[in-house]
C-alpha cells in the first residue's frame, strides 16, 4: 500500500484536528441541508404535478427514495471507514464507522415507515414480503447488531474493533442476502408490484428528488460530525487538548 | 504424527473436545431435547390439520434446528476463554484459523449431528410428506455447519463483551436469512415436485465459501476479542 | 521431539560469538485507553537468566506479560525474541505462557490436559508425562480429573506442562500464588533447572520471593 495513504489519514486522524475540523464544516453542512431539503419539499409538494396514477400518495417518494439510498451509501461509508480503521488502526475511523450507524439505522428505519406508508393506499397493505423491503429489514438488523455490539463492551475501541468487523462481515452478507430474498421472491410470488416502474420521470419532479438526495448527504455530514465531536470530547476526556478546549471556553465565557 | 505437528494439534484438539463433550453427554441432548419441544408446541398452537402441517413442516423444522444450533452455540469459546485454554491456543505454533476450525467441527459433531438426526422424527412428527425428507435431511447436513461457521464468528465477536445472547440473535438473523431461504426452499420444492437441486447447490457453494472463510474470520475476531 | 519449529526459524540455533539474548524489549510501552500502563521499559534476557518482574497491583505486571507473549500489541517499542521482531504469527510456540487462568480443562485429568498441549506445541526431548507430574508431585494423581484437584494441585498440573513443551522463554504470572511453601520451592527449582538448561524466564510476583540459587534480576514496574 502506498505510504501517503495512512500519511494523509493520519493528519486528518488526529482527533484535536478532526474535532476542529468537524466543528467548521459542521454548521455549514447543517445549514445547507435545511436550505436545500426546504427548496426540496416545496419542489416535491407543490411544483411537482400529481402522478397520473398514483395522484398524490406518490409525493412520499420524495423522502422514501433518498432515505433508502442514504441508508445504502452510509453502509458504503462506514464499511470503508471500519476497513480503515481496522487496517491502519487508526481512532478517527472507528469513531465515524461508529457514529455513522446509529445515522444509517435512523434512515432505514424512515425509508421501512415511508415504504409502509406509501404501500397502505398503493397495495392496499401496509406490509408485504417485497424483495426491496425484506432486504431493508435485514439491512435495519445489521445495522442494529452493530450498534449493539459496540455498546456491548467495556472499552469502547474495543467494542468499536469489534463492531467495525461486523460491519464488514455485513458488507458481505447484505448482498447475499438481496440475492436470496429475489431468489425467494420468485419461488413463492408471482411479480411484485414495483416502486418505480421504467415510467420515466418527468423533470420537474426529478429535481426535487435530486435536491432531497443532496440534502440527506449533507445532513448526514453534519449529523456524522456532530456526534464524533461529542464522541471525541467523552473518550478523549483526559488528554491536554480536551483541557486546553474547556479551559479556553470558560476563559472567554466569564 | 509428530507432537506439535499441524496434524497432531488439530487431532489433539478434536479429540479434546470430543472427550470434553462426552464426559458432559447430558448437554449433548439438550439442543435435541429443546428442538423436538418447540417441534411439538407448533400443533397445538396452529391445529392438528394434516394438510396445513405438511406445508409448514419444512419450514418450521428448520426455524427449530436454527433457534436449537444458536441456542448451543453461545458456549463455543467462552469456557475455553475463561479457562485460560484459549490463551494457550493462541500462542501455539499452529495457524489459529485451523485451530478454530477443529473447535468448529467438534462443535457440529456434538449439537447439530445429533439434530440431524432426529430432523426426519420432527418432520414426521409435522406430517411431511415422505418423499421430501431425503431433501430435508440433505439440505441440514449443508446448512447446520454453514451456521455453526457463520454463527461462530459472531460468537467470536461477542466474545469480549458482556454476556448477551440476545445481541447474539439479533447479529446471526441477516447471515441465516440466506441459509433459511434456500434450505426451507430446496423442501418446499421437493415437497411440489419442483427440481430441488439449484438451493442446494447454492448452499453448498455458501458452505464452501464459508468453510474457507470463517475460521479466518473467526481468529481475526478472536484476536480482537482477547486484546483487553 | 520437536525443535521442528526451531529449526526452521534457524535463528535459535545459530550459535554467534554473544548471542543475542532470549528475549529483550526495547522501549516497550503500553497504553490503554491512550493512559499509560507501563513503561519506556528496557530489559533483557539471556540464555540461563531468570528475572523477576516486581510492582504493586495494577502495576502492569500481567499486561506486560500478555504484550510480551503478543497477544495485545505494545503502544510504543518493540519486543524482540532471539534478536528478531516477535510476532504472534511467526515466532509463536518460542514462549509458553502461564497466567492466572492456567488453562487446565476441569473434566479432563492431568495426563489428558499435557497430552493436549504436547500435541499443540510438541514436546521436548527426554520427557515424559509421567515423569513431569512426579516431578511436580503429582504422583498418583495423573488420571483423577482436574476438577477434584485442590486448587495447589491444579497448579502444580499446570506447571508440569513447563516441563514437558519444547519452548525456551517462559513467562510466568504469579507462579507463586496458591502453593505452599513446598510448591515455592519447587517453582524455585523449576526455574533453575530451565535456566541449567539454557532457557530463560520471566517471573511476576508482588511478594518478596527468594531463591535458593543466587539473586535473579529484578524488573521494576512503577504503579
Amino acid at each position: 500500500m502506498a505510504n501517503w495513504v495512512p500519511l494523509w489519514l493520519h493528519r486528518l486522524g488526529s482527533p484535536p484536528v478532526f474535532y476542529r475540523f468537524a466543528g467548521a464544516v459542521r454548521p455549514w453542512a447543517l445549514g445547507l441541508a435545511l436550505v436545500l431539503a426546504g427548496v426540496a419539499l416545496y419542489g416535491g409538494l407543490f411544483v411537482a404535478p400529481a402522478d397520473y396514477q398514483q395522484g398524490d400518495a406518490y409525493r412520499i417518494i420524495f423522502v422514501h427514495v433518498p432515505s433508502a439510498w442514504m441508508s445504502l451509501f452510509i453502509y458504503g461509508a462506514m464499511a470503508v471507514a471500519a476497513f480503515v480503521g481496522l487496517v491502519w488502526r487508526i481512532k478517527i475511523a472507528e469513531v465515524v464507522a461508529m457514529e455513522s450507524a446509529p445515522v444509517g439505522a435512523a434512515f432505514t428505519f424512515i425509508t421501512l415507515v415511508t415504504g409502509s406508508l406509501w404501500g397502505k393506499p398503493m397495495w392496499g397493505t401496509w406490509w408485504t414480503w417485497d424483495a426491496r423491503l425484506t432486504s431493508e429489514l435485514v439491512l435495519l438488523f445489521i445495522y442494529l447488531g452493530v450498534i449493539g455490539l459496540y455498546h456491548s463492551f467495556e472499552d469502547r475501541r474495543q467494542g468499536a474493533r469489534a463492531a467495525s468487523f461486523l460491519v464488514l462481515v455485513g458488507a458481505v452478507n447484505v448482498p447475499i442476502v438481496h440475492f436470496s430474498v429475489n431468489w425467494w421472491n420468485t419461488l413463492h410470488q408471482g411479480s411484485t408490484v414495483r416502486l418505480l416502474g421504467p415510467s420515466h420521470i418527468e423533470a420537474s419532479m426529478l429535481w426535487p428528488l435530486l435536491t432531497m438526495m443532496a440534502a440527506t448527504k449533507l445532513y448526514y455530514i453534519a449529523s456524522l460530525f456532530a456526534r464524533v465531536r461529542a464522541d471525541l470530547i467523552a473518550s478523549e476526556s483526559g488528554k491536554g487538548w480536551v483541557r486546553e478546549l474547556l479551559a479556553h471556553r470558560d476563559g472567554s465565557g466569564a | 504424527m509428530t507432537p506439535g505437528s499441524t496434524s497432531a494439534a488439530c487431532a489433539a484438539l478434536l479429540r479434546r473436545d470430543l472427550t470434553l463433550a462426552w464426559r458432559r453427554r447430558g448437554d449433548i441432548a439438550m439442543p435435541v431435547l429443546y428442538a423436538l419441544i418447540v417441534a411439538t408446541l407448533f400443533p397445538f398452537a396452529l391445529g392438528p390439520e394434516p394438510t396445513l402441517l405438511a406445508r409448514i413442516a419444512g419450514g418450521v423444522v428448520f426455524v427449530t434446528v436454527l433457534l436449537a444450533v444458536l441456542l448451543s452455540l453461545d458456549n463455543l469459546f467462552r469456557a475455553d476463554i475463561e479457562d485460560g485454554s484459549m490463551e494457550q491456543l493462541m500462542l501455539a505454533p499452529q495457524p489459529l484459523a485451523l485451530l478454530v476450525g477443529m473447535k468448529i467441527l467438534a462443535h457440529w459433531i456434538t449439537s447439530s449431528l445429533p439434530l440431524i438426526v432426529v430432523a426426519p422424527l420432527l418432520a414426521g412428527m409435522l406430517k411431511l410428506p415422505a418423499p421430501a425428507t431425503p431433501v430435508l435431511v440433505f439440505a441440514l447436513v449443508l446448512a447446520t455447519p454453514l451456521l455453526s461457521l457463520l454463527g461462530a464468528v459472531l460468537v467470536a465477536l461477542t466474545a469480549g463483551s458482556r454476556r448477551s445472547g440476545m445481541l447474539l440473535a439479533l447479529m446471526l438473523l441477516p447471515l441465516c436469512v440466506p441459509v433459511v431461504i434456500f434450505a426451507a426452499g430446496a423442501v418446499a420444492a421437493a415437497q411440489e415436485g419442483l427440481p430441488w437441486i439449484a438451493p442446494i447447490a447454492w448452499l453448498g457453494a455458501g458452505l464452501a465459501m464459508a468453510v474457507v472463510l470463517a475460521p479466518l474470520a473467526c481468529a481475526a475476531a478472536l484476536r480482537i476479542a482477547m486484546d483487553t | 521431539m520437536d525443535n521442528s519449529r526451531h529449526d526452521r526459524n534457524n535463528r535459535v540455533m545459530t550459535s554467534a560469538p554473544h548471542p543475542a539474548p532470549l528475549l529483550e524489549a526495547r522501549a516497550l510501552r503500553f497504553l490503554r485507553q491512550d493512559e499509560p500502563v507501563f513503561g519506556p521499559l528496557d530489559f533483557a534476557l539471556r540464555a540461563g537468566e531468570v528475572a523477576l518482574v516486581e510492582g504493586d497491583n495494577g502495576s502492569g505486571k500481567t499486561t506486560l506479560m500478555r504484550v510480551l507473549t503478543g497477544m495485545l500489541r505494545p503502544g510504543e517499542g518493540e519486543v524482540r525474541l532471539d534478536g528478531a521482531a516477535f510476532s504472534l504469527d511467526t515466532m509463536a510456540g518460542a514462549v509458553v505462557f502461564l497466567g492466572h487462568h492456567l488453562g487446565l480443562k476441569l473434566d479432563l485429568s492431568a495426563r489428558e490436559n499435557l497430552r493436549v498441549s504436547v500435541g499443540l506445541y510438541g514436546q521436548r526431548q527426554g520427557t515424559s508425562a509421567n515423569a513431569a507430574l512426579a516431578e511436580v508431585g503429582l504422583a498418583g494423581f495423573e488420571d483423577e480429573p482436574v476438577r477434584r484437584l485442590s486448587a495447589g494441585q491444579k497448579k502444580r498440573a499446570a506447571l508440569a506442562r513447563l516441563l514437558l513443551l519444547p519452548a525456551r522463554v517462559w513467562l510466568l504470572d504469579e507462579p507463586y500464588a496458591n502453593l505452599d511453601r513446598e510448591g515455592i520451592a519447587l517453582v524455585n527449582r523449576l526455574l533453575e533447572g530451565h535456566a541449567g538448561r539454557g532457557g530463560a524466564a520471566l517471573v511476576t510476583s508482588h511478594g518478596a520471593v527468594s531463591f535458593a540459587g543466587g539473586e535473579p534480576r529484578r524488573i521494576r514496574l512503577h504503579a
